[in-house]
């Protein structure tokens, strides 16, 4: 290979050693935290070992009766955006309309403003509407948020479906409603499954929305874990929870990104 | 990370498509729900700024809440706050990421597949997990803390609650989609390019200038606008890792809001959030467009 590597391979361990030291020792931290029951400053690792606070959160009816609202949330919003967005998804892969490059470009231009102003001015209104602080207000500010993912991953999967075989089940006779049924939607299924598991883990984590309009009433696990580590109540109580929660998600999130290949996400904005 | 997509490359299918206005039908319902619930309270809520309720109860032009905002120190310095915040993490997101994808670009040491897992590592981490991760590892007695003393530095400075907690905590989350994006535009550079070059006696930094750089011109554009966008409004990072006075527009915003209960001067706070940002949003949405343009001519 070319002189950008030299014998030994300096550049390689300095970025190792960086990365080494800015992502993975705060998440190994979370993880020790999570098995500790005394860790005394300045010991390198936890100074008593154990289970004992993986019991105290599962006691904790607040933690459950946030875990049944998150999960319920997510179900929501993952299935109500589905219904709004597959049908656009396959019109944008398989049809023609007019103004067609318009309306992509106006869902590509959600990513021109600024989040959480928008989340105030949508909060704004919701206060005139009597929304804020309840549970269908946070269905719709995080609902809102699943769109463009819900539009653009599809797409890719419908246009990703053989077009010969489509044409072939016409040319025998299927109508088009069976020729979706049964050739276009199977192969389409496991892209779309994965872009449902997405929005289900990231509605989970949405935090800025859920937080504005709906806390303190709507309390989901994110804002849970906020109070947590603000009120710094029990240390593991945060590194349990980020451990009991996450771990399930992370490998939901890498089955997902599996089925869907690893550079597109870049170049949908455009890169 | 939920703003993610994937590219639509319509062009390869014009066999099968027909000219079908239905297909509008299929797109009302999130084309309305993004007109409802996203164009029309942001309007609405700029309206709001500029047609304000008077003393006497009746509604008038005025624009009060902006020169409240441009004359009130406290508003101001969060403003300046925010800006710092913003470029210091955009640099030192090009920074880090520059490097590092320069090396998955041209080294096939062993080593790189660790550094691109680990470097996309925080894309699979949630907002919150990564704040009480990096709270308990680099705040006060904290992990790092004690790493750094056990081989004799001391003097550690927790950067939790000062202004460059939030910058560590939105460089940690920002990372992976800077990095995606820089590699994707590296993709497109030719090895023979950066050999020819080597041959004829370029040092490193001279191949930089005149050959990478050049290249990811799109790709660095794409990134600082849409990073801008991403850290300028950031509420929960700095609300979690930031000091409070002065504090980023994001929890200024949401403490006007909530804690203050003055809708009106929380929308005059997003609309001139809004203002900044619209620079960096059209250039985003511009180079996207010129894009899309190109492809249609291929």
């Amino acid at each position: 290979m070319i002189g950008l590597i030299k014998r030994l391979d300096w550049p390689g361990y300095v970025l190792a050693l960086f990365l080494i030291f800015f992502i993975l020792l705060p998440i190994v931290t979370v993880f020790l935290w999570a098995f500790t029951e005394q860790w005394f400053y300045p010991s390198v690792l936890p100074t008593k070992w154990g289970l004992r606070y993986w019991f105290k959160v599962l006691e904790r009816p607040d933690v459950w009766a946030a875990f049944f609202t998150s999960v319920q949330l997510s179900a929501i919003v993952t299935a109500l955006s589905a219904v709004i967005c597959l049908p656009a998804a396959y019109a944008f892969a398989r049809m023609d309309f007019p103004g067609k490059q318009f309306f992509m470009m106006s869902f590509l231009m959600g990513n021109a403003f600024p989040r959480f102003a928008l989340i105030i001015s949508i909060a704004v209104l919701f206060l005139t509407l009597n929304l804020v602080g309840t549970y269908q207000g946070v269905v719709i500010i995080q609902l809102l948020n699943t769109i463009l993912l819900m539009i653009w991953l599809p797409t890719a999967a419908f246009q990703s479906v053989s077009k010969s075989m489509e044409e072939a089940a016409q040319d025998v006779g299927a109508s088009p409603l069976r020729v979706f049924w049964h050739i276009t939607l199977p192969q389409a299924l496991p892209a779309i499954g994965a872009a449902l598991l997405m929005t289900f883990v990231w509605t989970f984590y949405e935090t800025e929305g859920a937080w504005l309009v709906g806390a303190p009433r709507v309390q989901t696990m994110p804002l849970l874990m906020m109070s947590m580590i603000n009120n710094q109540l029990v240390v593991q109580y945060g590194a349990v929870l980020s451990v009991a929660l996450w771990v399930p998600s992370l490998i939901a999130l890498l089955l997902a990104r599996r089925v869907m290949g690893s550079d597109s996400f870049a170049k949908g904005l455009g890169a | 990370m939920s703003d993610t997509i994937l590219s639509a490359d319509e062009t390869a299918n014009a066999p099968l498509v027909r000219k079908r206005p239905i297909g509008l039908l299929f797109i009302a319902a999130p084309i309305l729900l993004i007109v409802v619930f996203l164009f029309y309270p942001a309007i609405r809520s700029i309206f709001t700024t500029l047609y304000v309720k008077q003393a006497d109860g009746s509604y008038a032009w005025s624009i009060a809440g902006y020169l409240y905002f441009f004359s009130d120190g406290y508003s101001l310095a969060n403003l300046a706050r925010t800006f710092w915040t913003t470029i210091v993490t955009m640099v030192l997101l090009i920074v880090v990421n520059l490097p590092i994808a320069m090396y998955l670009r041209f080294s096939r040491s062993p080593l790189a597949v660790f550094v691109q897992v680990l470097a996309l590592f925080p894309m699979f981490v949630p907002g919150i997990v990564i704040v009480y991760a990096l709270i308990r590892y680099m705040g006060p007695n904290g992990l790092l803390q004690t790493l750094l003393e056990l081989v004799g530095i001391t003097g550690f400075q927790s950067p939790y609650l000062t202004p460059w907690g939030p910058v560590i905590g939105m460089l940690w989350d920002a990372m992976p989609f800077t990095l995606l994006v820089l590699t994707a535009g590296m993709s497109g550079i030719a090895t023979s390019a950066i050999e020819a070059a080597q041959d004829v006696g370029a040092g490193r930094l001279r191949i930089l200038v005149s050959i990478i750089i050049p290249q990811i011109k799109n790709s660095l554009l794409i990134v600082t606008a849409l990073n801008f966008l991403g850290l300028f409004g950031q509420a929960f990072m700095p609300f979690m890792l930031g000091p409070t006075s002065p504090e980023m527009m994001g929890p200024f915003m949401l403490r006007t809001f909530s804690t203050v209960r003055d809708p009106v001067q929380a929308a005059t706070q997003a609309t001139i959030v809004f203002a900044f940002c619209s620079v960096a949003g059209l250039a985003y949405v511009r180079s996207i467009a010129r894009r899309r343009a190109a492809e249609v001519v291929k």
